[in-house]
């Protein structure tokens, strides 16, 4: 079993036990023995190499702390698994600590865009459109996203349309425009001063206007994305980000399977309110939190916080089927077993 | 943070069911490599039916893990309103994993067709970037829930593991 978990891809284990400060040595350490990591798993090396020529030099700290999941291949499992084991979690955190360098806010995020693309437009006309916005940033994730996609665009097109036109239709304007949100209307785009006016160059300046918009948006979803400037690096970012969470599910899906000798998960009995509680609690984090909903999630803190979830309402992995009776049930009943002694 | 907080929550619902009903399905016991996959899989599933919209990806995940295992039947019942379109054309979704060239936003554009799902049938650039902000959030917020629960269990593992040893 232990030549099974050895030979798995993206395998570590880790521990909250672990303090601050033995993580970082062990961060360190991992650093130090990176190309060991890169000679030795020689499964994983296909993708290492091309993780180190496709990024460069760019992401070299993420990467460090990628291949730090990767070493443990190499260091040996064993009945201690649950010691030792902070940094590559902390590794992940890296990974995802990189959400902590942009403090903004969905609904600042779009108005920043708007500024950015209206440099030739008139800029009082977007106070009138401040609470437009702010009330989508009021709707649900995957929404807000088409919306804030489309609404960039149907906005656009209004503002160069009310240029032309007084300033008291702004207000019906904006409300004709939070009602086509799904549909795209035709986009009028006004030509800058100095550059051609024919339609064609017309219709991809907005097509690439529309692209590089989408890509700013983007980037304040990807960390780490600010400092690297054009399609390409940005492409980069992006693809490293997505690998680096699927690594990240495999890893932990590889470690609640060696957790769970049966295929359950002990936080049925964990009701939803406790839940709720736990997640809002980690807020106070070391690491700072991303304000505002669905894109700048929490960050997790090393050593989890589990105060809010009441030990004597985990199950035991011992019984599982006992405490399945009905689907919605199961979900939030709490059990007594807990610890017994 | 509440809607995220709501993703959360409805992914880790969508997960009990469909474990429950992958462990089911599935003849025990499973060596650790299996229950990797089963646990993966059904995470995966609840990701894709915890967004059931007209996203791509959701039905293109769901596709792809109904062709990977025998449990297509299940897959349909877990999600209800999700409809496989995707089916046909997903069978030839696969992995691209050589890839090393160094330049060029398309192909970038490519790769990253080959990382999110159902990318390879998205042409619009643009759609494919939207597509992938929203696999992103969802992506997220399953490594979030899953790292939560590896720590729940990591205590009451060694609660447990006392418990036995005395």
């Amino acid at each position: 079993m232990l030549e099974g978990l050895v030979s798995q891809e993206s395998l570590s284990l880790n521990s909250m036990d672990m303090s601050v400060l033995e993580r970082l040595k062990w961060v360190q350490q991992q650093q130090q023995q990176l190309q060991q990591v890169v000679s030795q798993s020689s499964n994983n090396s296909p993708e290492l190499l091309q993780i180190l020529q496709f990024h460069g030099s760019n992401n070299d700290e993420l990467l460090q702390s990628s291949f730090s999941q990767f070493q443990m291949l190499g260091s040996g499992f064993g009945p201690n698994y649950n010691m030792g084991f902070g940094p590559p979690h902390e590794a992940m955190d890296e990974c995802i600590s990189r959400t902590s360098s942009c403090h903004m806010e969905p609904v600042d995020t779009i108005e920043v865009l708007l500024k950015t693309g209206e440099e030739n437009r008139a800029i009082a006309l977007k106070n009138k459109r401040k609470p437009e916005v702010k009330t989508r940033g009021e709707e649900k994730t995957e929404k807000k996203i088409k919306i804030e996609a489309e609404t960039e665009s149907s906005m656009k097109g209004r503002l160069n349309m009310r240029n032309t036109e007084a300033s008291s239709d702004t207000s019906k304007e904006t409300s004709k425009g939070a009602s086509e949100i799904q549909k795209l209307d035709y986009i009028h785009v006004r030509a800058r001063r100095g550059q051609a006016t024919d339609r064609h160059s017309l219709a991809e300046r907005a097509r690439r206007e529309k692209i590089s918009k989408k890509m700013k948006y983007l980037q304040d979803i990807v960390p780490g994305c600010n400092k690297v400037t054009g399609k390409a690096g940005m492409l980069d970012e992006i693809i490293n980000y997505v690998q680096c969470l699927q690594r990240q599910v495999e890893f932990l899906s590889m470690k609640l399977a060696v957790l769970n000798p049966e295929l359950e998960l002990a936080v049925e009995d964990v009701s939803v309110k406790q839940f709720q509680a736990y997640f809002t609690n980690v807020v106070a984090s070391k690491q700072t939190i991303m304000v505002d909903v669905p894109l700048f999630p929490l960050d997790q803190q090393g050593s989890l916080d589990l105060s809010a979830i009441n030990p004597n309402q985990t199950t035991s992995i011992e019984a599982p089927s006992a405490s399945w009776e009905t689907q919605s049930q199961s979900l939030y009943n709490t059990s007594s077993l807990g610890f017994q002694y | 943070m509440n809607t995220y907080n709501m993703v959360k929550q409805r992914f880790i619902k969508k997960w009990i069911n469909t474990l429950h009903m992958l462990d089911s399905s599935i003849e025990h016991p499973l060596n650790v490599t299996e229950r990797k996959n089963a646990i993966r899989l059904s995470s995966d599933l609840a990701i894709a039916a915890a967004r059931s919209g007209s996203t791509v990806w959701s039905r293109a995940l769901i596709s792809r893990s109904g062709n990977k295992t025998t449990n297509k039947p299940m897959a349909r019942r877990i999600l209800k309103k999700a409809r496989n379109r995707m089916k046909n054309r997903c069978r030839t979704l696969r992995r691209n994993g050589n890839f090393t060239a160094k330049v060029g936003v398309r192909k970038r554009t490519e790769f990253l067709k080959s990382l999110v799902p159902g990318g390879e049938l998205i042409d619009d650039k643009d759609y494919l970037i939207r597509e992938t902000l929203d696999y992103i959030v969802y992506l997220r917020a399953q490594v979030d829930v899953m790292r939560t629960v590896a720590a729940v269990d990591l205590v009451t593992g060694n609660v447990t593991n006392d418990r036995r040893n005395k």
